[in-house]
């Protein structure tokens, strides 16, 4: 029996449309962002040599200038704001679920929270600084009503997730609506919704260390005088010790998170689950 | 058969670990309050401050006017576009070094994996700002910026989908005498394009959103806009960006997350 390569599955005319889609979109923002081929091969020299003359990082003068002080002040503000955004979203989310809520509840408060997510920290901001004043206030705030949305969202799907047998054993002991949601519902997706608080607390510090940069508080500002007066040494050491501190925040927080979930028993892979949870795919 | 004397159940105890725990989350909470500037009162302040005014009403014919705001809105699309395209485009290999399964070996998958980790610790805007002063300020710096950064983000996404691939197929390839690559692209590739496609999606989402702000520190796009009319104090304008800004992002929010729907 002579043998054959199987026959290759044919898709050629919908990937021409979809190379054709790509090279025209390509086209039309390279010719849109005033790229010309001198700058293009300029630029890696240009940020070869920024990066090389960040070392080595002056740490004893940002010592001095308080930088750590400002990187603590960024984690403050982004704790506030999970905090306000925690508990703002955790009883608008019981609420917003398809399960535990009635539709003209539900859908009023489901807009609210995709509305807010929306409209990223920094706008909120830009909005809030000219209320507030310069200062840590305005970025806790502009991230406690970002938090909001995410968590909102996110703790909604866990109660919509949760298992409804409780909440008739509630009622059929003739508990009220709220006694159902208080001992049938939050003990269950408590856990899951406490990791969400420490996950958005791990995004919130890199966007409060951010929003310094347009006087929110933290340690933007400190980035941004430093590039401005081109004193690299001492920019190079300000994103050292901003990344020291943002991954020692991510190590612990899932060390946490993974213990809530997990119960320190053997563990899962979070990290997917979470990341299915934030992008809203599946593997 | 008797029933038993108690009607109700014993209350769980919490344990001493818990108001530990408890107590700690508190005092650090009023800790950063207090660093923070935060009181109950600041809220009601917030929403009784006169500057509210200025915000209203938004002058519809400056902001609808070509050159000021639309323009600048679609170098912010650009921006995000060929930021995705590069990002997404690099992720590809890259992805596939940093996962156990598929990398070449073992000292590459170190360099690249911390590599990978440190450029994802540094958030957005202090690349764009670094990038601006390197390359000078406008979109230029900006899509580069965005670049790095839709990279970061899409090889902790993607690599983790190649991790958990079905490793058989590419058992097989390996097994019927392929070299890495070929096995990597017949074996692995395949299975996990789906998921490609859907985040490389989600990543123009976070760009879309990204690119907005990133003229707050002068990397072109709308941002640049914004940031103006704020140094002019001109608020009504800035509200009237911020709506068009919000009305765009939902919409492509809904078009992607429909995408992404039909392709998972």
């Amino acid at each position: 029996m002579p043998v054959t390569a199987p026959p290759r599955p044919r898709t050629a005319g919908r990937n021409w449309i979809i190379a054709f889609i790509f090279v025209a979109g390509a086209t039309w923002s390279i010719a849109g962002l005033d790229v010309t081929l001198a700058r293009l091969l300029g630029a890696p020299a240009d940020a070869w040599n920024i990066l090389h003359r960040m070392f080595p990082p002056a740490f004893n003068e940002v010592y001095q200038r308080g930088v750590v002080g400002k990187v603590f002040e960024s984690v403050y503000i982004a704790w506030i704001g999970t905090i306000i955004g925690a508990v703002v979203s955790l009883p608008l989310a019981f609420l917003a679920a398809t399960n535990v809520s009635p539709r003209w509840i539900r859908t009023p408060i489901r807009q609210i929270f995709n509305a807010v997510r929306a409209v990223p920290e920094l706008i909120l901001a830009v909005i809030l600084i000219p209320i507030t004043g310069l200062g840590p206030w305005a970025g806790a705030l502009a991230i406690g009503i970002h938090s909001v949305g995410t968590l909102g969202k996110w703790a909604c799907e866990a109660i919509e997730n949760s298992d409804h047998g409780p909440v008739e054993a509630v009622e059929a002991c003739g508990g009220v609506w709220v006694s159902g949601m208080r001992w049938g519902v939050l003990p269950q997706v408590m856990p899951v919704i406490t990791s969400y608080w420490l996950f958005r607390f791990e995004i919130n510090v890199r966007a409060s260390a951010v929003l310094g940069m347009i006087g929110a508080g933290g340690v933007g500002a400190e980035l941004v005088s430093q590039l401005v007066f081109r004193n690299f040494p001492a920019v190079g050491a300000v994103l050292a010790i901003t990344v020291a501190v943002v991954l020692s925040i991510d190590a612990l927080s899932a060390f946490v998170r993974r213990r809530i979930i997990t119960g320190g028993g053997p563990t899962k892979n979070r990290n997917q689950e979470a990341t299915a949870d934030l992008t809203g795919l599946k593997y | 058969m008797t029933v038993p004397e108690s009607g109700r159940p014993t209350r769980p105890r919490l344990k001493p670990r818990t108001f530990l725990i408890a107590g700690l989350v508190l005092l650090f909470t009023i800790y950063s309050g207090r660093q923070v500037g935060f009181t109950i009162t600041t809220f009601w302040e917030v929403w009784s401050n006169p500057l509210w005014e200025k915000f209203w009403p938004v002058p519809w014919e400056w902001v609808l006017d070509r050159h000021n705001v639309i323009n600048p809105l679609i170098e912010t699309f650009q921006i995000a576009i060929i930021s995705t395209l590069i990002g997404c485009g690099l992720a590809l290999p890259i992805s596939f070094i940093i996962s156990p399964l598929t990398t070449p070996n073992k000292p590459t998958y170190l360099v690249a994996k911390g590599i990978m980790n440190v450029v994802r610790a540094v958030p957005d805007l202090f690349w764009a700002k670094l990038l601006v002063t390197a390359v000078g300020i406008g979109a230029f710096a900006g899509s580069w910026a965005l670049s790095i950064f839709s990279l970061a983000v899409m090889v902790k996404l993607f690599s983790e989908t190649v991790d958990s691939a079905d490793p058989r197929p590419l058992e097989a390839a390996r097994a019927a005498g392929g070299r890495h690559t070929p096995a990597v692209r017949t074996g692995v590739l395949p299975t996990v394009f789906p998921s490609y496609v859907a985040y490389s999606l989600y990543v123009f989402e976070l760009n879309i959103r990204a690119s907005i702000v990133l003229g707050l520190v002068g990397a072109g796009g709308i941002g640049r806009v914004v940031e103006a009319q704020r140094q002019y104090f001109r608020f009504d304008r800035v509200l009237g960006i911020l709506l068009i800004i919000f009305v765009i992002v939902i919409v492509i929010e809904q078009i992607s997350v429909a995408l992404r729907k039909r392709l998972v």
